[in-house]
């Protein structure tokens, strides 16, 4: 009797130890899961290797080539404010004011794997808080606009005239920019200068009419001889 | 009987026990590196809060600057009290210690790299690890003459007006073509003139 009793209380006692420890290790997973669900987005490590890598930088020239070859693989995303994207803005770019990112409405422009994402705003540290923010929730093909704008600007806009000295690629590299430049249209002054001996070539037609005035001066002399 | 149905109790509850220990042990080593804050939530706090710090602010007491640039940079020259902590590093944990230390006892930690663009990747970084006692050095850095120039820059400042630039080439371009309509009518008067002076040859005859 005394055994059986003893025998049914250690089969609870056993009863009771199992429940413990599936409590414990229920626990232990409860503890350890709750910061999870913030992890959104890649791993922290992977986001830092992908950050400071300079391949997510794209050059001026190549935007410009890539706007006046007509290239459809990718899109233009201007982070600056509404009154900056009115006043200049490249051509076809989508406005996403930086602090909109996130927006709902603009998330089928970012996250998706058709088209190349550039982001670009005064310089590109805008850009780049825009870029690690969109790469952090794991967008793909995204890029920066490398010194955004102000290059834009005093690369393609406005580029520097190379000097006597410098290396033949500066001055075919100016070419290029300069035709670049036109194409966003900017006039320059010099183009009209190559027109104006043009007009000039239309003066020495006028000699012409000049060819025939002795050819009369030659009738009136028969006349006067007449005479 | 009854033992070895004890036995088999027992050593399913152990089983569960090790492999939930198992599985906490496996996300733990998962959770060395976990964001505090989510992407939303960063960017909310970037437009509202003021992380830039000028050059003039970080010389406070209290403030800790860091030199995010690679070792060899700051072997070269330094900004005075600086630590080189540099980017590819920042998530080593030695490295995450220091910064705990430091946002513990309050300490504003500034980031400063050859520019704020670079400093701007560590910051955000570390930034949604949760250490919201960062600051960003507003300077550019250059080393001339092994001594380091810290210049102040203006943050995402236009350097000029593109749209007013293209516009003032095309009007520049219009003044010119003005000018050549006025120049075709000049040798359209000397012509007339010429004919003028055959008249009074074949009058005085």
């Amino acid at each position: 009797m005394v055994k059986k009793k003893l025998a049914k209380t250690s089969s609870f006692r056993y009863v009771i130890f199992t429940l413990f420890l599936i409590v414990i290790a229920g626990g232990l997973i409860f503890w350890y899961k709750a910061p999870e669900p913030e992890q959104e987005g890649i791993k922290v490590e992977q986001l830092l290797n992908d950050a400071i890598s300079s391949e997510r930088y794209i050059s001026t020239d190549q935007v410009a080539q890539k706007i006046i070859g007509e290239d459809p693989s990718f899109i233009l995303i201007d982070v600056r404010s509404a009154d900056n994207y009115e006043t200049y803005s490249l051509p076809n770019a989508i406005n996403i004011p930086i602090q909109n990112l996130l927006d709902e409405e603009y998330v089928g422009y970012l996250n998706q794997s058709q088209y190349d994402v550039i982001f670009y705003s005064n310089d590109n540290f805008y850009a780049d808080q825009a870029w690690l923010l969109c790469k952090r929730l794991g967008y793909k093909n995204l890029r920066v606009l490398e010194g955004g704008m102000n290059r834009w600007f005093t690369t393609i806009i406005n580029p520097t005239v190379p000097d006597e000295n410098m290396a033949a690629e500066d001055f075919e590299l100016y070419s290029t920019r300069k035709a670049a430049s036109m194409y966003f249209g900017v006039v320059y002054p010099e183009p009209i200068t190559v027109e104006e001996p043009i007009v000039k070539k239309t003066v020495p037609k006028k000699p012409a009419p000049k060819k025939v005035i002795p050819v009369k001066k030659k009738k009136k002399r028969p006349v006067e001889g007449g005479c | 009987m009854k033992e070895f149905k004890n036995v088999k109790r027992l050593s399913i509850g152990p089983a569960i026990f090790i492999l939930a220990l198992i599985i906490a042990f496996l996300s733990y080593e998962r959770s060395e590196n976990l964001y505090a804050m989510d992407a939303a939530s960063t960017l909310e706090s970037l437009t509202t809060r003021n992380y830039v710090i000028s050059i003039e602010d970080s010389k406070q007491s209290g403030v800790v600057l860091v030199d995010i640039r690679n070792p060899y940079e700051f072997e070269n020259s330094h900004l005075e009290n600086a630590i080189n902590i540099p980017t590819p590093d920042i998530l080593k944990e030695e490295n995450q210690t220091i910064f705990k230390e430091w946002k513990e006892s309050n300490k504003t930690v500034t980031l400063y790299g050859k520019d704020i663009e670079e400093a701007n990747i560590p910051f955000l970084l570390l930034y949604q690890l949760g250490y919201d006692n960062l600051k960003l050095l507003n300077a550019e850095n250059r080393c001339v003459q092994n001594k380091l120039r810290t210049d102040p820059t203006n943050l995402e400042k236009p350097i000029a007006n593109i749209r007013a630039f293209i516009d003032e080439s095309i009007r520049k371009s219009k003044i010119k073509k003005v000018v050549k309509k006025e120049r075709k009518p000049v040798p359209k008067k000397i012509v007339p003139v010429k004919k003028k002076k055959k008249k009074p040859i074949e009058g005085g005859c």
